[in-house]
């Protein structure tokens, strides 16, 4: 599903060199539920962004899928993300001039779908969410907790292989966060893969595997919860 | 994808009122001044009789001194003396040609209380009716009889007849020119060629008359010219006879000549013309000649469209460009101010080309409106050029190419302006903006 192999990521300022990432290594299957924690800094979004073609890479490789995306044209990066990836990030990021019903039918715009398939989509995502009834709100008439529902309801609506999210309870309260992760989980059954980056131990007990990046690398500590989880971090291991 | 662009368009122009109302109006201003510029441009730059353009031809004659100087190109006068017209009238019936100047009197009806009126009035022949496609409301021009024996009868305009009668067939009454009674035989339509190329004197674009009376009169009742009379000779002219007999120019003279093959044969005539002249020595020049010159050439000779209309249309663009670099500035900080949004909608999965389109979209519709506004402005203005300064009635009138071409000059300006913008914020780095709200 998803295999990197010794990914560089430098951030090059005025003043200084960053090495957010240094001979990354990491290889996640489908159907996976990957928690990934770690230091402050330690390069843990710039893992995500990078695996959700956000940010290109330094040097290494990265196959997405089965398909390695080095060389790719913006239009084709795009183009991959929309149809494969779905992102939930801490603060939300719901567009704050669109309704919920817009906001989710924001992917499925760039997808192409039709007026009706786009329709059906939505309201199947955010009932999944439990938010149907508030379709023509605009995100600043809801709670915290409901927000991270509808960003996770406009990830799902383009029913992706891939969910990516960046501290997705940071930023709620703990019964919310457990809700929040709950409906991860269940998504996660469905057959979504998901990684998502936490700070919260206890959250990242619940998922299938732990990984931690600490400077740059990843640290071999991996938990597993029953299940057959493969026991791979090494670059050769395939998806 | 365009109808989506054109919603999140709407959207975002309603969601910062100030800074669209500010865009729309600087807009509107640039596009507003510069129409109103284009139009005076276009309007006067207009052919006013394309149906007849290339067959209507103004005659000029070298018929000045060795030593004269004249303000045209060919240093050719643009008028004919009094003799020369009346002697080429006489001959060459094949074609319609006419002599005219421009006149005036003081006008009333046979009513003793009705004030008079100061009228300008063309002294002409019948033809200039048909030669250039002077339609009658009622009657017909004089007779043919009437241009050779002095006959007291007028062509009016519906204007006068409106003003003399309050409208209506009124042909056949009589009406005071000066002290004499002139019979109404005919009233023309609204006519009102701009520029007013058979006549340029007194300013390009003045109002036609309103009187037409047969030039045989002329003679007759001393009718004085209201345009330019250009002598060159040092000559004693103190009688009106003097002045018909002399060498000062005064008429314009015009021909039409259907086809290149009468054009020939005119010119034949006229070229045979200046030599029987020289041969009298009356014309002196070595170069002595005539000239042919159709509507479209007469009018480039004439330089009708001035250089200072050009002046105009050049800086009313500059005008426009700095109401656009104004607006680049404002749309380049509303949407840099939406970059988070834009980020989102990279991480869901649109291209950068799908961004730059999304904001292209958004400043077309502003153009678009501002456009619309501006051709309102563009109205305004134009109205009040016409209210405020007389001979711009025509002129300052839009035509279908300026109403259509002003919001197509908005949006292509815009888009043009929007440019710069719509690629900073498509080449922002979303990942900047997902971090954290
Ligand atoms: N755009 C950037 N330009 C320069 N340096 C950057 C940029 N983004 C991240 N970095 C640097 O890269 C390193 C890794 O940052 P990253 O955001 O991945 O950390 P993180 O693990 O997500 O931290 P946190 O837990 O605080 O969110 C940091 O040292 C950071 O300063
Ligand atoms: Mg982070």
């Amino acid at each position: 599903m998803l295999v990197m192999s010794g990914i560089n990521k430098v951030y090059q300022t005025e003043q200084v060199q960053t090495h957010a990432l240094r001979e990354f290594n990491l290889s996640v299957a489908e159907g996976e539920f990957v928690a990934v924690t770690g230091p402050s800094g330690s390069g843990k979004t710039t893992f995500l962004n990078i695996a959700g073609l956000l940010e290109n890479i330094s040097s290494g490789d990265y196959q997405l899928d089965g398909q390695s995306i080095v060389g790719l044209s913006d239009r084709e990066l795009s183009r991959l993300r929309n149809e494969k990836i779905g992102f939930i990030f801490q603060g939300f990021n719901l567009i704050p001039d669109l309704n919920l019903y817009e906001n989710v039918d924001v992917p499925l715009r760039y997808r192409g779908f039709s007026n009706k398939e786009r329709k059906q989509k939505i309201e199947h995502a955010l009932e999944t969410v439990g938010l149907s009834a508030r379709m023509k709100h605009l995100p600043s008439q809801l709670s915290g907790g409901q927000q991270q529902r509808v960003a996770i309801a406009r990830a799902l609506a383009g029913e992706p292989k891939f969910l990516l999210a960046d501290e997705p309870t940071g930023n709620l309260d703990s019964l919310m966060a457990k809700q929040v992760m709950e409906l991860l989980e269940n998504i996660n059954k469905q057959g979504t893969t998901i990684v998502m980056v936490t700070h919260d131990p206890e959250l990242a007990r619940r998922a299938q595997r732990n990984i931690q990046i600490v400077d740059g690398q990843l640290c071999d500590f991996t938990i597993y919860q029953g299940g057959t989880v493969n026991n791979d971090t090494d670059k050769n291991a395939v998806a | 994808m365009f109808s989506y662009y054109l919603q999140l368009a709407a959207k975002s122009l309603k969601s910062t009122p100030i800074t669209t109302l500010l865009m729309v109006l600087a807009i509107a201003c640039g596009i507003g001044i510069s129409m109103t510029a284009l139009t005076l441009n276009h309007m006067t730059g207009t052919n006013p009789i394309p149906e007849k353009s290339s067959q209507l031809f103004a005659v000029q004659l070298q018929s000045s001194g060795k030593t004269s100087e004249w303000p045209t190109s060919d240093n050719v006068p643009f008028q004919i003396a009094y003799q020369d017209a009346t002697n080429l009238m006489r001959v060459m019936p094949k074609y319609k040609h006419t002599a005219m100047y421009k006149t005036g009197f003081s006008v009333r009806t046979l009513e003793p209380k009705f004030a008079p009126l100061l009228r300008t009035a063309r002294v002409t022949t019948r033809h200039f009716f048909s030669m250039f496609n002077v339609k009658f409301l009622y009657g017909a021009p004089w007779s043919e009889k009437v241009d050779e024996n002095p006959t007291l009868q007028v062509v009016i305009n519906q204007d006068l007849n409106n003003k003399l009668f309050g409208g209506g067939d009124n042909t056949g009454k009589e009406i005071f020119l000066d002290d004499k009674t002139y019979q109404i035989v005919g009233i023309i339509e609204p006519w009102h060629p701009k520029p007013k190329f058979y006549d340029l004197n007194n300013g390009s674009f003045q109002s036609t008359e309103q009187l037409f009376i047969p030039l045989v009169l002329s003679s007759t009742y001393e009718l004085p010219s209201f345009g330019n009379n250009n002598g060159w000779k040092d000559e004693r002219n103190n009688t009106f006879k003097d002045k018909l007999a002399s060498e000062v120019l005064w008429l314009q003279y015009w021909a039409e000549l259907p086809d290149a093959e009468a054009k020939e044969h005119f010119q034949q005539f006229l070229t045979g013309y200046v030599d029987e002249q020289k041969k009298l020595a009356r014309f002196e020049r070595d170069d002595a000649r005539a000239v042919l010159r159709n509507v479209q050439q007469w009018l480039d000779y004439n330089e009708v469209v001035g250089d200072d209309s050009y002046v105009l249309v050049a800086v009313s663009f500059m005008f426009l460009t700095v109401c656009l670099v104004n607006s680049i500035g404002l749309l380049l900080a509303k949407f840099l101010r939406s970059a988070p949004s834009v980020g989102v909608r990279r991480a869901l999965g649109a291209s950068k080309g799908q961004v730059f389109s999304q904001h292209l979209v958004e400043v077309g519709l502003l153009g678009l409106i501002g456009g619309l506004l501006g051709l309102v402005f563009a109205y305004l203005g134009l109205t009040l050029l016409k209210n405020n300064f007389a001979g711009f009635d025509f002129v300052a009138t839009m035509d279908m190419v300026m109403f259509l071409s002003a919001p197509v000059i908005a949006i292509c300006a815009t888009v043009l302006a929007g440019v710069y913008p719509a690629w900073r914020v498509c080449n922002t780095l979303p990942s900047i903006y997902l971090k954290t709200q």
